[in-house]
Protein backbone atom coordinates (compact mmCIF):
# COMPACT_ATOMS: atom_id res chain seq x y z
CA UNK A 1 0.00 0.00 0.00
CA UNK A 2 2.71 2.45 1.04
CA UNK A 3 4.73 1.80 -2.09
CA UNK A 4 1.72 2.64 -4.20
CA UNK A 5 1.21 6.06 -2.71
CA UNK A 6 4.30 7.69 -4.29
CA UNK A 7 3.30 6.15 -7.64
CA UNK A 8 -0.22 7.48 -7.31
CA UNK A 9 1.11 10.88 -6.34
CA UNK A 10 3.49 10.85 -9.31
CA UNK A 11 0.82 9.88 -11.81
CA UNK A 12 -1.46 12.55 -10.39
CA UNK A 13 1.27 15.16 -10.79
CA UNK A 14 1.96 14.01 -14.33
CA UNK A 15 -1.74 14.29 -15.07
CA UNK A 16 -1.85 17.82 -13.69
CA UNK A 17 1.19 18.84 -15.71
CA UNK A 18 -0.31 17.30 -18.82
CA UNK A 19 -3.59 19.12 -18.29
CA UNK A 20 -1.80 22.41 -17.74
CA UNK A 21 0.25 21.91 -20.88
CA UNK A 22 -2.83 21.08 -22.91
CA UNK A 23 -4.61 24.13 -21.59
CA UNK A 24 -1.65 26.34 -22.51
CA UNK A 25 -1.50 24.88 -26.01
CA UNK A 26 -5.21 25.46 -26.50
CA UNK A 27 -4.99 29.05 -25.32
CA UNK A 28 -1.93 29.64 -27.47
CA UNK A 29 -3.81 28.29 -30.49
CA UNK A 30 -6.54 30.83 -29.84
CA UNK A 31 -3.94 33.58 -29.55
CA UNK A 32 -2.43 32.58 -32.91
CA UNK A 33 -5.84 32.61 -34.63
CA UNK A 34 -6.80 35.91 -32.98
CA UNK A 35 -3.50 37.49 -34.06
CA UNK A 36 -4.10 36.26 -37.59
CA UNK A 37 -7.52 37.93 -37.61
CA UNK A 38 -6.14 41.13 -36.07
CA UNK A 39 -3.40 41.38 -38.68
CA UNK A 40 -5.79 40.70 -41.56
CA UNK A 41 -8.18 43.22 -40.00
CA UNK A 42 -5.45 45.86 -40.03
CA UNK A 43 -4.68 45.17 -43.68
CA UNK A 44 -8.35 45.40 -44.53
CA UNK A 45 -8.67 48.69 -42.71
CA UNK A 46 -5.71 50.15 -44.60
CA UNK A 47 -7.11 48.90 -47.89
CA UNK A 48 -10.51 50.29 -47.03
CA UNK A 49 -9.09 53.78 -46.41
CA UNK A 50 -7.17 53.57 -49.67
CA UNK A 51 -10.39 52.67 -51.50
CA UNK A 52 -12.29 55.52 -49.80
CA UNK A 53 -9.61 57.97 -50.95
CA UNK A 54 -9.86 56.67 -54.50
CA UNK A 55 -6.30 55.39 -54.54
CA UNK A 56 -7.23 51.96 -55.88
CA UNK A 57 -8.50 52.41 -59.42
CA UNK A 58 -10.43 49.21 -59.84
CA UNK A 59 -12.99 50.24 -57.20
CA UNK A 60 -13.74 53.56 -58.85
CA UNK A 61 -16.30 52.05 -61.20
CA UNK A 62 -18.84 49.42 -60.19
CA UNK A 63 -21.39 47.71 -62.39
CA UNK A 64 -24.19 48.47 -59.94
CA UNK A 65 -26.89 47.22 -62.34
CA UNK A 66 -25.93 43.70 -61.34
CA UNK A 67 -27.03 44.44 -57.78
CA UNK A 68 -30.78 44.63 -58.04
CA UNK A 69 -31.60 43.95 -54.41
CA UNK A 70 -29.35 44.33 -51.41
CA UNK A 71 -30.13 43.08 -47.92
CA UNK A 72 -28.55 44.53 -44.80
CA UNK A 73 -28.77 42.40 -41.66
CA UNK A 74 -28.17 44.17 -38.39
CA UNK A 75 -27.60 42.61 -35.01
CA UNK A 76 -30.17 43.95 -32.51
CA UNK A 77 -27.48 45.80 -30.59
CA UNK A 78 -26.33 47.73 -33.66
CA UNK A 79 -29.86 48.28 -34.97
CA UNK A 80 -30.43 50.76 -32.12
CA UNK A 81 -27.90 53.13 -33.67
CA UNK A 82 -30.31 54.71 -36.14
CA UNK A 83 -27.88 57.49 -37.06
CA UNK A 84 -25.40 54.93 -38.30
CA UNK A 85 -28.10 53.09 -40.21
CA UNK A 86 -29.05 56.34 -41.91
CA UNK A 87 -25.40 57.00 -42.77
CA UNK A 88 -25.13 53.53 -44.28
CA UNK A 89 -28.23 54.10 -46.38
CA UNK A 90 -26.83 57.40 -47.62
CA UNK A 91 -23.62 55.66 -48.66
CA UNK A 92 -25.60 52.98 -50.46
CA UNK A 93 -27.61 55.65 -52.25
CA UNK A 94 -24.37 57.38 -53.29
CA UNK A 95 -23.03 54.14 -54.71
CA UNK A 96 -26.24 53.73 -56.71
CA UNK A 97 -28.00 50.90 -54.93
CA UNK A 98 -31.70 51.05 -55.81
CA UNK A 99 -33.32 48.66 -53.33
CA UNK A 100 -32.31 47.78 -49.80
CA UNK A 101 -33.94 45.40 -47.36
CA UNK A 102 -33.09 46.30 -43.75
CA UNK A 103 -33.42 43.40 -41.36
CA UNK A 104 -33.15 43.09 -37.62
CA UNK A 105 -34.72 40.18 -35.76
CA UNK A 106 -36.70 42.22 -33.24
CA UNK A 107 -38.18 44.75 -35.69
CA UNK A 108 -36.48 47.79 -34.10
CA UNK A 109 -35.87 49.38 -37.49
CA UNK A 110 -39.51 48.90 -38.46
CA UNK A 111 -40.44 51.04 -35.46
CA UNK A 112 -38.03 53.75 -36.64
CA UNK A 113 -38.94 53.55 -40.30
CA UNK A 114 -40.65 56.93 -40.51
CA UNK A 115 -37.61 58.64 -39.01
CA UNK A 116 -35.25 56.76 -41.32
CA UNK A 117 -37.27 57.57 -44.43
CA UNK A 118 -37.33 61.22 -43.42
CA UNK A 119 -33.58 61.36 -42.86
CA UNK A 120 -32.63 59.70 -46.14
CA UNK A 121 -33.58 62.07 -48.98
CA UNK A 122 -35.21 60.42 -51.95
CA UNK A 123 -36.03 57.23 -50.08
CA UNK A 124 -39.36 55.49 -50.18
CA UNK A 125 -40.95 52.44 -48.67
CA UNK A 126 -41.05 49.34 -50.84
CA UNK A 127 -44.75 48.80 -50.19
CA UNK A 128 -45.46 52.24 -51.63
CA UNK A 129 -43.80 51.49 -54.92
CA UNK A 130 -44.99 49.23 -57.67
CA UNK A 131 -42.61 46.68 -59.11
CA UNK A 132 -42.31 48.72 -62.26
CA UNK A 133 -40.83 51.58 -60.26
CA UNK A 134 -37.89 49.48 -59.17
CA UNK A 135 -36.15 49.54 -62.51
CA UNK A 136 -32.62 50.37 -63.60
CA UNK A 137 -33.98 53.52 -65.20
CA UNK A 138 -34.80 55.08 -61.84
CA UNK A 139 -31.98 57.54 -61.52
CA UNK A 140 -32.45 58.85 -58.04
CA UNK A 141 -33.73 57.62 -54.75
CA UNK A 142 -33.59 54.37 -52.93
CA UNK A 143 -36.38 51.96 -52.07
CA UNK A 144 -36.22 50.59 -48.55
CA UNK A 145 -37.88 47.51 -47.16
CA UNK A 146 -38.04 46.90 -43.41
CA UNK A 147 -37.91 43.25 -42.42
CA UNK A 148 -37.96 41.40 -39.14
CA UNK A 149 -38.31 37.84 -37.86
CA UNK A 150 -42.07 38.02 -38.21
CA UNK A 151 -41.44 38.03 -41.97
CA UNK A 152 -39.50 34.80 -41.74
CA UNK A 153 -40.96 31.72 -40.13
CA UNK A 154 -44.23 33.32 -39.05
CA UNK A 155 -44.88 34.42 -42.62
CA UNK A 156 -44.17 30.94 -43.96
CA UNK A 157 -46.58 29.51 -41.39
CA UNK A 158 -49.30 31.94 -42.51
CA UNK A 159 -48.62 31.15 -46.17
CA UNK A 160 -48.68 27.41 -45.42
CA UNK A 161 -52.01 27.96 -43.69
CA UNK A 162 -53.40 29.55 -46.85
CA UNK A 163 -52.26 26.61 -48.97
CA UNK A 164 -53.65 24.20 -46.42
CA UNK A 165 -57.02 25.91 -46.48
CA UNK A 166 -56.94 25.82 -50.26
CA UNK A 167 -56.25 22.12 -50.27
CA UNK A 168 -59.02 21.41 -47.79
CA UNK A 169 -61.49 23.37 -49.88
CA UNK A 170 -60.74 21.52 -53.11
CA UNK A 171 -63.63 19.68 -54.69
CA UNK A 172 -61.90 16.30 -54.21
CA UNK A 173 -60.23 16.46 -50.82
CA UNK A 174 -59.87 12.66 -50.73
CA UNK A 175 -57.44 12.78 -53.60
CA UNK A 176 -53.84 13.67 -52.87
CA UNK A 177 -53.65 17.18 -54.24
CA UNK A 178 -50.55 18.00 -52.23
CA UNK A 179 -48.25 18.05 -55.24
CA UNK A 180 -50.52 20.52 -57.02
CA UNK A 181 -50.91 22.88 -54.09
CA UNK A 182 -47.54 22.75 -52.36
CA UNK A 183 -45.16 23.98 -55.01
CA UNK A 184 -42.59 26.77 -54.89
CA UNK A 185 -44.68 29.06 -57.04
CA UNK A 186 -47.77 28.48 -54.88
CA UNK A 187 -45.86 29.27 -51.73
CA UNK A 188 -44.44 32.38 -53.41
CA UNK A 189 -47.94 33.48 -54.25
CA UNK A 190 -49.21 32.73 -50.74
CA UNK A 191 -46.32 34.73 -49.25
CA UNK A 192 -47.32 37.68 -51.43
CA UNK A 193 -50.89 37.33 -50.21
CA UNK A 194 -49.71 37.67 -46.58
CA UNK A 195 -47.81 40.79 -47.59
CA UNK A 196 -44.31 39.43 -47.94
CA UNK A 197 -41.76 40.29 -50.56
CA UNK A 198 -40.36 37.20 -52.21
CA UNK A 199 -37.50 38.79 -54.11
CA UNK A 200 -34.22 37.07 -53.44
CA UNK A 201 -31.53 39.58 -52.45
CA UNK A 202 -28.41 39.31 -54.59
CA UNK A 203 -26.12 40.35 -51.76
CA UNK A 204 -26.46 40.43 -47.98
CA UNK A 205 -24.25 42.54 -45.75
CA UNK A 206 -24.18 41.47 -42.11
CA UNK A 207 -23.26 44.08 -39.51
CA UNK A 208 -22.56 43.02 -35.95
CA UNK A 209 -20.41 40.55 -34.05
CA UNK A 210 -22.15 37.42 -35.27
CA UNK A 211 -21.56 35.82 -38.65
CA UNK A 212 -24.98 34.46 -39.40
CA UNK A 213 -28.06 35.77 -41.14
CA UNK A 214 -29.89 36.00 -37.80
CA UNK A 215 -33.18 34.67 -39.10
CA UNK A 216 -33.51 36.63 -42.34
CA UNK A 217 -36.49 35.22 -44.28
CA UNK A 218 -35.33 31.73 -45.14
CA UNK A 219 -37.38 31.48 -48.32
CA UNK A 220 -35.47 34.39 -49.84
CA UNK A 221 -31.94 33.25 -49.09
CA UNK A 222 -31.33 30.64 -51.74
CA UNK A 223 -28.45 32.12 -53.75
CA UNK A 224 -27.71 35.25 -51.78
CA UNK A 225 -24.06 36.17 -51.32
CA UNK A 226 -23.45 36.75 -47.62
CA UNK A 227 -20.67 39.06 -46.49
CA UNK A 228 -19.84 39.85 -42.89
CA UNK A 229 -18.92 43.53 -42.57
CA UNK A 230 -18.02 43.77 -38.89
CA UNK A 231 -19.14 46.51 -36.57
CA UNK A 232 -21.68 49.10 -37.77
CA UNK A 233 -20.16 51.65 -35.41
CA UNK A 234 -16.80 51.42 -37.19
CA UNK A 235 -18.10 50.80 -40.67
CA UNK A 236 -16.01 52.07 -43.56
CA UNK A 237 -17.09 53.32 -46.97
CA UNK A 238 -14.16 51.55 -48.59
CA UNK A 239 -15.19 48.19 -47.13
CA UNK A 240 -18.70 48.71 -48.43
CA UNK A 241 -17.42 49.54 -51.92
CA UNK A 242 -15.11 46.54 -51.85
CA UNK A 243 -17.90 44.14 -50.84
CA UNK A 244 -20.20 45.39 -53.60
CA UNK A 245 -17.39 45.39 -56.16
CA UNK A 246 -16.47 41.82 -55.23
CA UNK A 247 -20.08 40.75 -55.63
CA UNK A 248 -20.26 42.20 -59.14
CA UNK A 249 -17.36 39.94 -60.06
CA UNK A 250 -18.97 36.77 -58.72
CA UNK A 251 -20.27 34.24 -61.22
CA UNK A 252 -22.79 31.74 -59.97
CA UNK A 253 -23.47 28.43 -61.65
CA UNK A 254 -26.57 27.75 -59.53
CA UNK A 255 -25.50 24.16 -59.08
CA UNK A 256 -25.16 23.43 -62.78
CA UNK A 257 -22.08 23.34 -64.96
CA UNK A 258 -21.38 25.84 -67.70
CA UNK A 259 -17.68 25.34 -68.15
CA UNK A 260 -16.29 22.86 -70.65
CA UNK A 261 -14.29 20.87 -68.09
CA UNK A 262 -13.36 17.34 -69.00
CA UNK A 263 -15.12 15.30 -66.41
CA UNK A 264 -14.07 11.79 -67.26
CA UNK B 1 9.04 22.15 -11.91
CA UNK B 2 5.57 22.99 -13.11
CA UNK B 3 6.77 26.34 -14.39
CA UNK B 4 9.60 24.72 -16.32
CA UNK B 5 7.28 22.28 -17.97
CA UNK B 6 4.85 25.07 -18.79
CA UNK B 7 7.65 27.01 -20.47
CA UNK B 8 8.65 23.89 -22.38
CA UNK B 9 5.11 23.34 -23.70
CA UNK B 10 4.78 26.98 -24.66
CA UNK B 11 8.03 26.88 -26.66
CA UNK B 12 6.89 23.70 -28.36
CA UNK B 13 3.63 25.38 -29.28
CA UNK B 14 5.49 28.45 -30.58
CA UNK B 15 7.28 26.26 -33.07
CA UNK B 16 4.73 23.68 -34.04
CA UNK B 17 1.31 25.31 -34.06
CA UNK B 18 2.05 28.07 -36.60
CA UNK B 19 3.38 25.32 -38.87
CA UNK B 20 -0.13 23.90 -38.97
CA UNK B 21 -1.28 27.04 -40.72
CA UNK B 22 1.70 27.37 -43.04
CA UNK B 23 1.79 23.83 -44.34
CA UNK B 24 -1.54 22.57 -45.59
CA UNK B 25 -0.54 18.96 -45.29
CA UNK B 26 1.49 18.63 -42.11
CA UNK B 27 4.07 15.91 -42.29
CA UNK B 28 3.09 14.79 -38.79
CA UNK B 29 -0.62 13.99 -39.00
CA UNK B 30 -0.43 12.02 -35.79
CA UNK B 31 0.53 15.16 -33.89
CA UNK B 32 -2.31 17.00 -35.54
CA UNK B 33 -4.84 14.39 -34.44
CA UNK B 34 -3.50 14.74 -30.95
CA UNK B 35 -3.78 18.51 -31.27
CA UNK B 36 -7.43 18.14 -32.11
CA UNK B 37 -7.97 15.79 -29.21
CA UNK B 38 -6.24 18.13 -26.80
CA UNK B 39 -8.44 20.99 -27.81
CA UNK B 40 -11.40 18.87 -26.89
CA UNK B 41 -9.82 18.02 -23.56
CA UNK B 42 -8.91 21.63 -22.86
CA UNK B 43 -12.33 22.94 -23.66
CA UNK B 44 -13.90 20.27 -21.48
CA UNK B 45 -11.67 21.43 -18.66
CA UNK B 46 -12.53 25.03 -19.38
CA UNK B 47 -16.20 24.16 -19.22
CA UNK B 48 -15.80 22.23 -15.99
CA UNK B 49 -13.93 25.04 -14.29
CA UNK B 50 -16.44 27.62 -15.36
CA UNK B 51 -19.34 25.53 -14.16
CA UNK B 52 -17.57 24.80 -10.86
CA UNK B 53 -16.70 28.40 -10.15
CA UNK B 54 -19.75 29.93 -11.79
CA UNK B 55 -17.94 32.16 -14.24
CA UNK B 56 -20.24 31.52 -17.18
CA UNK B 57 -22.06 34.75 -18.07
CA UNK B 58 -25.09 34.54 -20.24
CA UNK B 59 -26.13 31.77 -22.47
CA UNK B 60 -23.48 30.52 -24.88
CA UNK B 61 -21.30 33.57 -24.15
CA UNK B 62 -18.33 31.74 -25.61
CA UNK B 63 -18.61 29.04 -28.22
CA UNK B 64 -17.60 25.56 -27.23
CA UNK B 65 -17.35 22.64 -29.59
CA UNK B 66 -20.25 22.65 -32.01
CA UNK B 67 -22.74 19.83 -31.66
CA UNK B 68 -23.73 19.95 -35.32
CA UNK B 69 -21.40 20.93 -38.14
CA UNK B 70 -22.75 21.30 -41.68
CA UNK B 71 -20.38 21.37 -44.64
CA UNK B 72 -21.00 22.44 -48.24
CA UNK B 73 -18.37 20.47 -50.14
CA UNK B 74 -17.50 22.96 -52.84
CA UNK B 75 -14.49 23.08 -55.12
CA UNK B 76 -13.88 19.53 -56.39
CA UNK B 77 -14.13 20.53 -60.03
CA UNK B 78 -11.98 23.62 -59.67
CA UNK B 79 -9.43 21.56 -57.74
CA UNK B 80 -9.24 19.12 -60.65
CA UNK B 81 -9.05 21.94 -63.19
CA UNK B 82 -6.15 23.60 -61.34
CA UNK B 83 -4.17 20.36 -61.55
CA UNK B 84 -5.10 19.50 -65.10
CA UNK B 85 -7.04 16.47 -63.89
CA UNK B 86 -10.44 15.16 -64.87
CA UNK B 87 -13.46 16.31 -62.88
CA UNK B 88 -14.05 12.72 -61.77
CA UNK B 89 -10.64 12.75 -60.10
CA UNK B 90 -11.60 15.93 -58.30
CA UNK B 91 -14.75 14.27 -56.98
CA UNK B 92 -12.75 11.22 -55.87
CA UNK B 93 -10.28 13.42 -54.02
CA UNK B 94 -13.24 15.16 -52.39
CA UNK B 95 -14.70 11.83 -51.29
CA UNK B 96 -11.39 10.81 -49.65
CA UNK B 97 -11.22 14.14 -47.82
CA UNK B 98 -14.79 13.63 -46.66
CA UNK B 99 -14.03 10.36 -44.91
CA UNK B 100 -10.99 11.82 -43.15
CA UNK B 101 -13.06 14.72 -41.87
CA UNK B 102 -15.89 12.57 -40.63
CA UNK B 103 -13.43 10.52 -38.57
CA UNK B 104 -11.77 13.64 -37.13
CA UNK B 105 -15.07 15.33 -36.30
CA UNK B 106 -16.46 12.39 -34.38
CA UNK B 107 -13.16 11.88 -32.57
CA UNK B 108 -13.34 15.33 -31.01
CA UNK B 109 -16.91 15.01 -29.83
CA UNK B 110 -19.05 16.53 -32.57
CA UNK B 111 -22.34 14.70 -32.52
CA UNK B 112 -23.81 15.45 -35.95
CA UNK B 113 -22.19 16.16 -39.30
CA UNK B 114 -24.26 17.16 -42.31
CA UNK B 115 -22.74 17.06 -45.76
CA UNK B 116 -24.26 18.79 -48.77
CA UNK B 117 -23.17 16.16 -51.26
CA UNK B 118 -25.59 16.77 -54.13
CA UNK B 119 -28.18 19.51 -54.56
CA UNK B 120 -31.40 19.32 -56.56
CA UNK B 121 -29.89 21.90 -58.92
CA UNK B 122 -26.93 19.57 -59.58
CA UNK B 123 -29.19 17.39 -61.76
CA UNK B 124 -28.59 20.07 -64.37
CA UNK B 125 -24.96 18.98 -64.72
CA UNK B 126 -23.82 16.79 -67.64
CA UNK B 127 -25.36 13.31 -67.52
CA UNK B 128 -21.95 11.70 -67.38
CA UNK B 129 -20.94 13.66 -64.30
CA UNK B 130 -24.26 12.99 -62.55
CA UNK B 131 -24.03 9.26 -63.27
CA UNK B 132 -20.46 9.22 -62.02
CA UNK B 133 -21.48 10.94 -58.76
CA UNK B 134 -24.37 8.52 -58.17
CA UNK B 135 -22.04 5.58 -58.78
CA UNK B 136 -19.50 7.11 -56.41
CA UNK B 137 -22.09 7.48 -53.65
CA UNK B 138 -23.02 3.83 -54.14
CA UNK B 139 -19.41 2.71 -54.03
CA UNK B 140 -18.70 4.72 -50.87
CA UNK B 141 -21.77 3.46 -49.04
CA UNK B 142 -20.76 -0.14 -49.83
CA UNK B 143 -17.11 0.30 -48.90
CA UNK B 144 -17.76 2.28 -45.71
CA UNK B 145 -20.68 0.26 -44.33
CA UNK B 146 -18.33 -1.79 -42.12
CA UNK B 147 -16.71 1.39 -40.78
CA UNK B 148 -20.06 2.94 -39.87
CA UNK B 149 -21.06 -0.25 -38.12
CA UNK B 150 -17.78 -0.61 -36.26
CA UNK B 151 -17.76 2.99 -35.02
CA UNK B 152 -21.52 3.10 -34.43
CA UNK B 153 -22.22 5.98 -36.78
CA UNK B 154 -25.86 6.53 -37.60
CA UNK B 155 -26.39 7.33 -41.28
CA UNK B 156 -29.30 9.37 -42.57
CA UNK B 157 -29.78 10.47 -46.15
CA UNK B 158 -32.02 13.47 -46.66
CA UNK B 159 -33.31 14.69 -50.00
CA UNK B 160 -35.97 14.01 -52.59
CA UNK B 161 -35.01 10.48 -53.69
CA UNK B 162 -37.34 10.60 -56.70
CA UNK B 163 -34.59 10.71 -59.34
CA UNK B 164 -32.02 8.49 -57.69
CA UNK B 165 -31.08 5.13 -59.23
CA UNK B 166 -32.90 2.17 -57.67
CA UNK B 167 -29.64 0.49 -56.68
CA UNK B 168 -28.56 3.56 -54.72
CA UNK B 169 -31.97 3.87 -53.08
CA UNK B 170 -31.82 0.26 -51.97
CA UNK B 171 -28.34 0.75 -50.52
CA UNK B 172 -29.41 3.90 -48.66
CA UNK B 173 -32.32 2.05 -47.08
CA UNK B 174 -29.99 -0.78 -46.10
CA UNK B 175 -27.43 1.54 -44.49
CA UNK B 176 -30.08 3.58 -42.67
CA UNK B 177 -31.73 0.44 -41.35
CA UNK B 178 -28.43 -1.10 -40.23
CA UNK B 179 -27.35 2.02 -38.32
CA UNK B 180 -30.62 3.42 -37.02
CA UNK B 181 -30.03 2.35 -33.42
CA UNK B 182 -26.78 4.32 -33.02
CA UNK B 183 -27.11 7.61 -31.19
CA UNK B 184 -23.85 9.32 -30.35
CA UNK B 185 -22.55 9.91 -33.85
CA UNK B 186 -24.78 10.94 -36.70
CA UNK B 187 -23.79 11.50 -40.31
CA UNK B 188 -26.41 13.18 -42.48
CA UNK B 189 -25.83 13.06 -46.23
CA UNK B 190 -27.89 15.56 -48.20
CA UNK B 191 -28.36 14.06 -51.67
CA UNK B 192 -30.84 15.69 -54.07
CA UNK B 193 -31.57 18.17 -51.29
CA UNK B 194 -33.13 21.61 -51.61
CA UNK B 195 -33.82 23.91 -48.68
CA UNK B 196 -36.97 25.23 -50.29
CA UNK B 197 -38.22 21.74 -51.01
CA UNK B 198 -37.53 20.82 -47.37
CA UNK B 199 -39.82 23.65 -46.21
CA UNK B 200 -42.47 22.69 -48.79
CA UNK B 201 -42.50 19.02 -47.89
CA UNK B 202 -42.82 19.95 -44.20
CA UNK B 203 -45.87 22.08 -45.05
CA UNK B 204 -47.28 19.23 -47.13
CA UNK B 205 -46.84 16.71 -44.32
CA UNK B 206 -48.65 19.06 -41.97
CA UNK B 207 -51.41 19.38 -44.54
CA UNK B 208 -51.75 15.59 -44.53
CA UNK B 209 -51.95 15.53 -40.74
CA UNK B 210 -54.61 18.25 -40.82
CA UNK B 211 -56.59 16.34 -43.43
CA UNK B 212 -56.44 13.23 -41.24
CA UNK B 213 -57.56 15.19 -38.20
CA UNK B 214 -54.30 14.73 -36.30
CA UNK B 215 -53.80 18.47 -35.91
CA UNK B 216 -55.96 21.55 -36.27
CA UNK B 217 -55.23 24.25 -38.84
CA UNK B 218 -55.28 26.88 -36.08
CA UNK B 219 -52.51 25.05 -34.21
CA UNK B 220 -50.03 25.31 -37.06
CA UNK B 221 -46.86 27.10 -35.95
CA UNK B 222 -43.08 27.22 -36.49
CA UNK B 223 -42.34 24.39 -34.11
CA UNK B 224 -44.60 22.09 -36.06
CA UNK B 225 -42.74 22.91 -39.26
CA UNK B 226 -39.42 22.33 -37.43
CA UNK B 227 -40.56 18.81 -36.54
CA UNK B 228 -41.50 17.96 -40.12
CA UNK B 229 -38.26 19.11 -41.75
CA UNK B 230 -35.91 16.41 -43.02
CA UNK B 231 -33.40 17.31 -40.30
CA UNK B 232 -35.84 16.26 -37.60
CA UNK B 233 -34.08 12.87 -37.80
CA UNK B 234 -31.27 14.47 -35.78
CA UNK B 235 -31.05 15.24 -32.07
CA UNK B 236 -29.46 18.55 -33.14
CA UNK B 237 -31.37 19.60 -36.27
CA UNK B 238 -29.99 23.16 -36.45
CA UNK B 239 -26.31 23.36 -37.30
CA UNK B 240 -24.06 25.39 -34.99
CA UNK B 241 -21.43 25.87 -37.66
CA UNK B 242 -21.76 25.82 -41.44
CA UNK B 243 -18.59 25.62 -43.50
CA UNK B 244 -18.60 26.26 -47.24
CA UNK B 245 -15.26 25.74 -48.88
CA UNK B 246 -13.83 27.30 -52.06
CA UNK B 247 -14.38 30.90 -50.95
CA UNK B 248 -17.96 31.19 -52.22
CA UNK B 249 -20.01 33.10 -49.69
CA UNK B 250 -23.53 31.72 -49.96
CA UNK B 251 -25.49 28.77 -48.66
CA UNK B 252 -26.99 27.80 -52.02
CA UNK B 253 -30.35 26.43 -50.91
CA UNK B 254 -28.89 24.36 -48.06
CA UNK B 255 -30.61 24.39 -44.63
CA UNK B 256 -32.41 27.67 -45.31
CA UNK B 257 -34.81 27.26 -42.38
CA UNK B 258 -32.35 25.59 -40.03
CA UNK B 259 -29.48 28.06 -40.38
CA UNK B 260 -31.00 31.17 -38.77
CA UNK B 261 -28.38 31.33 -36.01
CA UNK B 262 -25.74 29.16 -37.57
CA UNK B 263 -22.24 30.60 -37.66
CA UNK B 264 -21.20 30.81 -41.29
CA UNK B 265 -17.57 30.14 -42.15
CA UNK B 266 -16.36 30.61 -45.74
CA UNK B 267 -12.70 29.63 -46.05
CA UNK B 268 -10.97 30.30 -49.32
CA UNK B 269 -9.81 26.71 -49.74
CA UNK B 270 -11.09 24.13 -52.20
CA UNK B 271 -12.73 21.11 -50.57
CA UNK B 272 -10.06 18.49 -51.42
CA UNK B 273 -7.48 20.86 -49.88
CA UNK B 274 -9.50 21.45 -46.70
CA UNK B 275 -7.11 19.63 -44.40
CA UNK B 276 -6.65 19.25 -40.69
CA UNK B 277 -5.10 22.69 -40.29
CA UNK B 278 -8.05 24.41 -41.94
CA UNK B 279 -10.42 22.36 -39.86
CA UNK B 280 -8.59 23.27 -36.66
CA UNK B 281 -8.76 26.93 -37.67
CA UNK B 282 -12.52 26.66 -38.31
CA UNK B 283 -13.16 25.14 -34.90
CA UNK B 284 -10.94 27.66 -33.13
CA UNK B 285 -12.74 30.45 -35.00
CA UNK B 286 -16.07 28.97 -33.91
CA UNK B 287 -14.97 28.88 -30.29
CA UNK B 288 -14.33 32.61 -30.44
CA UNK B 289 -17.79 33.49 -31.71
CA UNK B 290 -20.32 35.10 -29.42
CA UNK B 291 -23.61 33.45 -30.22
CA UNK B 292 -26.82 35.14 -29.24
CA UNK B 293 -29.66 33.29 -30.96
CA UNK B 294 -31.38 36.62 -31.64
CA UNK B 295 -31.38 37.66 -27.98
CA UNK B 296 -29.73 40.63 -26.31
CA UNK B 297 -26.60 39.95 -24.33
Amino acid sequence: MDSNEPMLLLSSRIGQIGDLGLDLLWRFLHIVVSLFHIVSGIFEAIQSYAISLGLIQKYSSIDIEKLRCLAVVLDIEVARDVAKVVELLQWLKTIGVKQVGLFDSQGLLKKSKDMILEMVPGSMLLQETGEKDISPDRKEGIVIEFISSSDNKEAVVKAANILLQRQLKTSHPEKDEGDNVFTESHLNEALRVVGENVHVPDLMLVYGPVRSHLGFPAWRLRYTEIVHMGSLKYMRYGSLLKAIHKFTGVRQNYGKSFSPLTWI
Amino acid sequence: MLSLLSIFFTCLALILIPCLFIFRRPSVPLFLKKAIIFIKTATSQYNDEEERYGTIEGKEKRGRMPKHVAIILDGNRRWANKRGLRVSEGHEAGARRLLEHVMDCFAIGINTISLFAFSTENWGRPDGEVNFLMAMFEKNFKSEMAYYDRYKVKISVIGRRTNMPESLLGLIQEVEEATKSYKEKHLIMAIDYSGRFDILQACKRLAEKTKNGLIQVEDLDERMIDKELMTSCSEYPNPDLLIRTSGEQRISNFFLWQSAYTELYFPNVLWPDFGEAEYLKALTWYQQRQRRFGLRV
